[in-house]
């Protein structure tokens, strides 16, 4: 311990003797300087150049201290100057980290939306093939409405012919009961007396209608030719 | 090489007569030569090597990569990627035979190393591997009861939903396997071909296979029935029926789904059922993944493609072999993220950066 801070103590002697230019020198020279002044038995002036000279020397050396300890204090205002720049720049570190960090999520999420814009292209040029709803819808409603009309005079014949079956047969009934009571009629007659060549014909006529209606032949004509 | 042996046995015949002292020459000449044969063979072996399939740790440090021979190589991405990295760290720290024919598949589920080949599954502890040590825990053989014929293992897959293996194979069907108990739980039939690869939907319980015979079916796996059957090669915008009808690689995204092989590589949405977008890649691409917005393909061809969601090809980066296998992006490891290509070469491009090849790994 002892012998470190011997040391330590020669290092300091030999960095102050050597950089301060002869500083300490001076010093001695001044010490031995005004010893000599104080016993030298010269002149009175030479006494007093002397003593100008120790002055300047002893002006010399203040001056110096003076400089130095200027120059400790730069030292230290340097030193806080370069503390503060050095959190500054600390600061300015970890700020852009953070900022990186943000950007990196940043280009994530710009990703991801790239990602989904493009896959909604993708599906909406998909779509487009398809035909659009509305012409669709319209196109629907068109044909609904032709159906309903075509069904409506489907319905319209349907009944049409309903009626016309049912007035036929009601014809063809008639028909086949004059038919029945001329038969009879005829009948009866013959036990009385003879045929009557007109009355065949007649019934001839009324038997061939009659098969021709049960054979559902509608033309108007042979109507007119039954009523005959 | 021939003639150097004729000299040798010329020697050696005439010297049978003349002293001893010559024997000791001619043994040593004939051990350079062995030697010297040797060393030929190791170099032509590696000229017709091909990597078929790769797969990660699950710490994402090591890579390991199957080969034509059998052989499985472990790499170790921590020393490839380190700043000091030699030209001896770009070797594998592990080479083994794990198959007598060639290693097509390789998945890695938490703790195991799972690979196929020619019809036998084998599973390997990655700590033991990462130790150097490489005895198989498990083979398993599908279809085994059934089958005189064992077929080859073309892909498998691991179905995180319920800790089941889908493996996909020469006989036609999809196998699964319940990695709990090792037993083949069902088989999925109606492929007319051979299955090339196979994928699982995530959100829904699907699997998706697509074979040789140009159809990607779409199975449920609760039920195990196929629920749709797509057979690409009939709409007109995909089908190149100068390439065939063969769909090499099928991947998915849950509602989105790559396929191609024989037909363009196309973008196909699950819903609907159709084709969205059609990649005009040339060549037959083997395997496609999804990254982030963009599409990774590789195929014929020696690069990987990037392509745009909207059927654009955004940029095609050259590598070393002539052509692609397979395409492996390292999500297990945050500071090991690395994508990794290998194909017909011994050579396996590591990209640090998507945009350029940063470094090979060679067998």
């Amino acid at each position: 311990m002892g012998a470190v801070t011997d040391d330590e103590v020669i290092r300091k002697r030999l960095l102050i003797d050597g950089d301060g230019a002869g500083d300490d020198r001076r010093i001695n020279v001044l010490l031995k300087s005004f010893t000599k002044w104080c016993n030298s038995p010269g002149t009175p002036e030479e006494g007093f150049t002397q003593y100008q000279r120790m002055l300047g020397i002893l002006a010399q050396c203040e001056s110096s201290m003076g400089k130095t300890l200027m120059v400790y204090d730069m030292n230290l205002r340097e030193m806080e100057n370069y503390e503060k720049i050095y959190t500054n720049i600390e600061q300015n570190i970890t700020s852009a980290h953070d900022k990186i960090a943000e950007c990196k999520k940043e280009i994530q999420r710009a990703k991801r939306i790239r990602k989904n814009r493009q896959e909604y292209d993708a599906l909406a040029k998909v779509i487009q093939q398809h035909p659009d709803r509305h012409e669709t819808l319209k196109q629907l409603e068109a044909l609904d409405k032709e159906l309903m009309q075509l069904s409506h005079i489907k319905e319209n014949v349907d009944a049409k012919l309903e009626l016309r079956k049912k007035q036929f047969h009601v014809l063809l009934s008639t028909i086949q009961e004059l038919q029945q009571t001329l038969e009879n009629d005829e009948k009866s007659d013959n036990d009385d007396s003879q045929e009557s060549p007109f009355l065949s014909v007649l019934f001839c006529k009324f038997s061939f209608g009659s098969t021709v209606f049960s054979k559902q032949h509608f033309k108007p004509s042979i109507l007119h030719y039954v009523v005959l | 090489m021939t003639s150097q042996l004729t000299a040798v046995l010329c020697r050696s015949s005439f010297d049978h007569q003349m002293a001893p002292k010559y024997n000791i020459q001619n043994h040593l000449q004939l051990f350079l030569f062995y030697i010297e044969l040797v060393c030929i063979v190791c170099v032509l072996q590696l000229l017709h090597m091909s990597v078929f399939s790769q797969s990660f740790s699950p710490c994402g440090r090591y890579l390991a990569a199957g080969n034509n021979y059998g052989e499985i190589a472990l790499f170790s991405l921590s020393a490839a990627l380190s700043p000091d990295a030699t030209v001896q760290s770009q070797k594998p720290v592990l080479t083994f035979t794990a198959h007598e024919g060639p290693v097509f598949t390789l998945i890695s589920s938490d703790c195991h190393l799972l690979s196929a080949g020619n019809g036998e599954i084998s599973a390997w502890s990655w700590t033991e591997l990462i130790k150097k040590v490489t005895v198989s825990l498990n083979t398993q053989q599908p279809g085994k009861q059934h089958d005189l014929i064992i077929p080859e293992i073309n892909a498998m897959i691991i179905n995180p939903r319920d800790n089941s293996l889908v493996v996909g194979g020469g006989d036609n069907n999809v196998h699964i396997l319940d990695l709990e108990h090792g037993v083949f739980k069902s088989v999925l039939q109606g492929h007319s071909d051979y299955i090339h690869c196979v994928s699982v939907r995530e959100r829904e319980a699907d699997i998706l296979s697509g074979s040789e015979d140009g159809a990607v079916r779409i199975w449920d796996s609760r039920m195990d029935q196929s629920v749709h059957c797509i057979e690409v090669y009939k709409y007109e915008s995909c089908a190149r029926p100068q390439y065939g009808k063969w769909i090499s690689c099928v991947t998915t995204d849950s509602d989105w789904m790559l396929c191609g092989g024989g037909p363009s590589l196309s973008l196909w949405h699950l819903r609907s059922l159709s084709p969205t977008s059609i990649f005009p890649l040339t060549g037959c691409q083997r395997q496609a993944a999804f990254h982030q917005d963009m599409i990774l393909a590789v195929g014929d061809g020696p690069f990987v493609s990037h392509c745009l969601l909207g059927g654009e090809v955004k940029a095609q980066i050259p590598c070393t072999p002539q052509s692609l296998n397979t395409l492996q992006l390292n999500t297990n490891s945050t500071e090991h993220r690395v994508l990794t290509a290998g194909g017909s070469s011994d050579h396996i491009e590591v990209f640090t950066n998507l945009s350029y090849r940063a470094f090979s790994l060679s067998f």
